[in-house]
């Protein structure tokens, strides 16, 4: 005990490190009214880690070679000792990430949190979505199954719907005019190196502007629920009073990943297949197209869109206006009032696009 | 002798599992269009009575399914049609009874060896039966035991040897059954199930050539050693099951700490309150 004082005094009056823990932990305050969804973020920086973690572990034995991918996933999940068990964390926890992405967003998004002065903490989290979504586009290819193999070819065949550039584009993605070994690499390298580190370079801006407005005041429980600032001056939202973040609402984070955690197993150990068709385990064969290719089930909505429009251009152009309006929200949507429910054109639409979007998704599923 | 009919067997499935491949090949140009009638087709297939009747049959067969055509068994060129027909373009029309084994056992080697030296075999042309007896002659479909029913089986003679026959193979076609059953969920949840299949599938072959002798006690002897064999297969089955169901009950284990840690980390946000 009196070493760790002695290191930590020793450390303390080279950096200051006391000061740090009082000012950003300690003495951190969050609103009295703080509640449970403003975890999902925590639990998404958890998730991102362990994706990481298993990420590398795989990389020992996986290879990104068309002739050879398969055999080495087919290699980790039944040779390696706990092979299985990581590439079932991998893959679970890839979904998982998805489904609380959604969560955060969605908290976020009815709490009303993305009105100023946090615009620029809606954009970075709405960039890190999609890149979420191409982490996860590119990932699913890896394995070379016919389903990954042939989700990929739905997946990058729309894009050649763009008017004039989209054949390009198509080639390019894939380099090549169909998927085959040289998209294996190229996703290989998106997925392993360039969209984790956009996605961690993001997640740092994503903190870094929250840390400098200040966690929101959820509107619930409050007499005043508009939005105060007036754009006039740059203003920290401290919460004088406050519970600290250490170590009382840390607790109540950790309570969420252990939560998370334990409905993450149960579908790792119980569920596995509700992440995988017969087809996941089939080399994949350019030559066999399956019966029945779908692709995640957070794509079914894009998927079923694409289906409905008479043209794939009119389906892409559609989701392209529908994505933009989202990002740009908080520049939309201005007014001061935080409540929903004092906000009933807000709710309507926004419970109305979540209905569309499930319901296509759920369609999407069954056609 | 097995041995090398099981690797003639073995050659067969493969070009069997091969040959779908092949024509998806020859297929995919054309956005997966149907392959192109040949000839033989086209002319019977506009005509009537027992001229025109096998392209009927011959579409519902496992040879179909196959890529097995009328010319890979009749011979003649199926894309001329004005010489079709010619023995010259290796045309051998329609096979006699004495030669329908021959026929069918250019392709099915072992069988055929299997059915000369049989009791059917030695009666053939003398009121023994030949391949199409039993598996017709263009609707061939996918063996099974079902072959053998009394009133297939007592055109000739009494059911009764038949029924001792399809007695002493029902036990192992059973096992044979449930075995690939339960591979079957394995592959589908990732478990590397090819060495099960492969196992499985020279066992398999080997007792599927048992029936064309037609011999009892043969046929109760060889079974014996098959069955050593599928319950090999099914050990390690047993095996795989109980390595799963120990997982299961490491993810309950962990799924309950997660659970008692999470109540641990509430207990102590409260004692905040
Ligand atoms: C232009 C029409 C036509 C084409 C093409 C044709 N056939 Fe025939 N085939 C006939 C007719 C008519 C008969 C019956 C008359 C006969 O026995 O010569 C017949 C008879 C047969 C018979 C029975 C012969 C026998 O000995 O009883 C076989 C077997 C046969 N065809 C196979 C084929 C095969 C295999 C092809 C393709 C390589 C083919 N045919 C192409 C018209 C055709
Ligand atoms: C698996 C081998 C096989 C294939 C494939 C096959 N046949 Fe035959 N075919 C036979 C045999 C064996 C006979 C003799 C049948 C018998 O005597 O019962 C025969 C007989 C015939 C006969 C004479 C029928 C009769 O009653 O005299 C015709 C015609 C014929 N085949 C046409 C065709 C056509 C057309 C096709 C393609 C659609 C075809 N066959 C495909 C094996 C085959
Ligand atoms: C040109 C080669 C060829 C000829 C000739 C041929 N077959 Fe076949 N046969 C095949 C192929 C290929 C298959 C599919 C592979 C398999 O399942 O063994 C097959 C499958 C079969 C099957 C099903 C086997 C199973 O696994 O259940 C039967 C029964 C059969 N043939 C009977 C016959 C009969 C009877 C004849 C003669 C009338 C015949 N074949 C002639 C190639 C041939
Ligand atoms: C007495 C009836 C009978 C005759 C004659 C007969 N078969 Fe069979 N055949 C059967 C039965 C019954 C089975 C199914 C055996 C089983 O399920 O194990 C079978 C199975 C087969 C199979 C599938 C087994 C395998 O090894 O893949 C083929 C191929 C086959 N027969 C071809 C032939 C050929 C070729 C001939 C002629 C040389 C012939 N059969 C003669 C009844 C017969
Ligand atoms: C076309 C007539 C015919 C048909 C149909 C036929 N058999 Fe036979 N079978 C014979 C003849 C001929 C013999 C030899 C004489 C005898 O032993 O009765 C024979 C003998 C046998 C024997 C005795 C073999 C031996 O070595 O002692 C068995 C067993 C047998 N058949 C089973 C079957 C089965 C099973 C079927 C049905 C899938 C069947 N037969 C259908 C004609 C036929
Ligand atoms: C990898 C993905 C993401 C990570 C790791 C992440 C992380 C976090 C964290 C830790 C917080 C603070 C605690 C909280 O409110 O939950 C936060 C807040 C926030 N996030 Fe995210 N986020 C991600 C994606 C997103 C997305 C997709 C959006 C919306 C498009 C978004 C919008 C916001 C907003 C507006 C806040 C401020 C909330 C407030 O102050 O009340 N984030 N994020």
């Amino acid at each position: 005990m009196a070493l760790l004082k002695r290191l930590i005094d020793w450390i303390d009056v080279r950096i200051g490190a006391r000061e740090v823990v009082a000012k950003e932990l300690t003495g951190y305050l969050l609103p009295r009214n703080i509640n449970t969804w403003y975890s999902m973020g925590s639990i998404l920086l958890f998730i991102f880690a362990m994706q990481v973690a298993t990420g590398i572990l795989l990389l020992i034995y996986y290879v990104p070679d068309a002739d050879k991918a398969f055999k080495s996933v087919t290699f980790i999940m039944n040779e390696v000792p706990f092979g299985w068990l990581i590439r079932l964390c991998h893959t679970v926890g890839s979904s998982l990430m998805v489904l609380v992405l959604f969560f955060h967003m969605l908290s976020v998004l009815f709490m009303n949190s993305y009105k100023s002065p946090r615009e620029l903490n809606w954009l970075t989290g709405f960039i890190l979505f999609t890149m979420v979504q191409g982490i996860s586009l590119t990932g699913y290819l890896l394995p070379w199954s016919q389903l990954s193999f042939w989700a990929t070819t739905v997946a990058t065949n729309s894009v050649g719907a763009i008017p004039a550039v989209g054949q390009y584009l198509v080639e390019f993605l894939r380099g090549g005019k169909l998927v085959g070994p040289p998209t294996l690499g190229r996703f290989f390298a998106l997925h392993v190196a360039l969209i984790p580190a956009v996605i961690a370079a993001l997640v740092g801006a994503h903190l870094f502007f929250l840390q400098r407005t200040g966690v929101s005041t959820p509107p619930f429980g409050q007499k005043e629920t508009a939005n105060q600032w007036k754009g006039d001056g740059y203003h920290y939202e401290n919460h004088p009073g406050g519970i600290p973040f250490f170590p009382v609402y840390a607790f109540e984070d950790v309570r969420s990943i252990f939560i998370y955690l334990a409905c993450f197993l149960g579908v790792v150990f119980f569920f596995p297949n509700l992440l995988f068709t017969r087809d996941a385990f089939i080399p994949a064969n350019p030559l066999l197209t399956p019966a029945h290719i779908k692709p995640e089930w957070y794509f079914l909505a894009n998927y079923q869109t694409l289906k409905l429009f008479p043209s794939e251009f009119l389906g892409l152009a559609v989701q392209g206006v529908a994505m933009t309006f989202l990002a740009l929200l908080p520049f939309i949507d201005r007014g001061p009032e935080r409540h929903p429910l004092k906000r009933p054109l807000f709710m309507v639409c926004a419970l109305g696009g979540l209905l569309l979007w499930i319901g296509l998704g759920v369609w999407g599923h069954y056609s | 002798m097995r041995c090398r009919e099981t690797v003639i067997h073995v050659t067969g499935r493969v070009f069997a599992l091969v040959s779908p491949l092949i024509v998806a090949l020859l297929t995919l140009p054309a956005a997966a269009a149907e392959p192109p009638e040949i000839v033989c087709i086209q002319c019977h297939g506009s005509m009537p009575g027992r001229i025109g009747e096998p392209v009927k049959l011959w579409k519902g067969s496992i040879h179909a399914e196959n890529g097995v055509a009328c010319n890979a068994c009749h011979g003649g060129d199926p894309k001329d049609a004005a010489n079709a027909m010619s023995p010259a373009r290796g045309f051998l029309g329609a096979p006699k009874e004495t030669a329908i084994p021959a026929f069918c056992g250019r392709c099915h080697v072992g069988v055929m060896k299997d059915y000369l030296a049989s009791a059917h075999g030695k009666a053939l042309g003398k009121g023994g039966p030949t391949c199409v007896t039993c598996h017709g002659n263009h609707q061939v479909v996918k063996a099974t035991l079902d072959l053998i029913n009394e009133k297939s089986c007592s055109r000739c003679h009494s059911y009764e040897r038949a029924r001792l026959i399809r007695a002493a193979m029902q036990e192992t076609e059973g096992m044979i059954v449930a075995i690939d059953t339960r591979i079957a969920a394995y592959k589908g949840e990732g478990t590397d199930t090819e060495g099960l299949e492969k196992g499985l599938f020279a066992v398999r072959n080997r007792f599927h050539t048992l029936f064309h002798n037609v011999d009892v006690e043969m046929v109760k002897k060889e079974s014996a050693g098959i069955q050593g064999y599928l319950k090999k297969i099914r050990d390690q089955l047993t095996a795989l099951d109980n390595s799963h169901k120990k997982r299961k009950l490491a993810g309950a284990g962990g799924i309950t700490a997660m659970l008692l840690l999470a109540l641990f980390a509430h207990l102590l946000r409260k004692t905040y309150d």
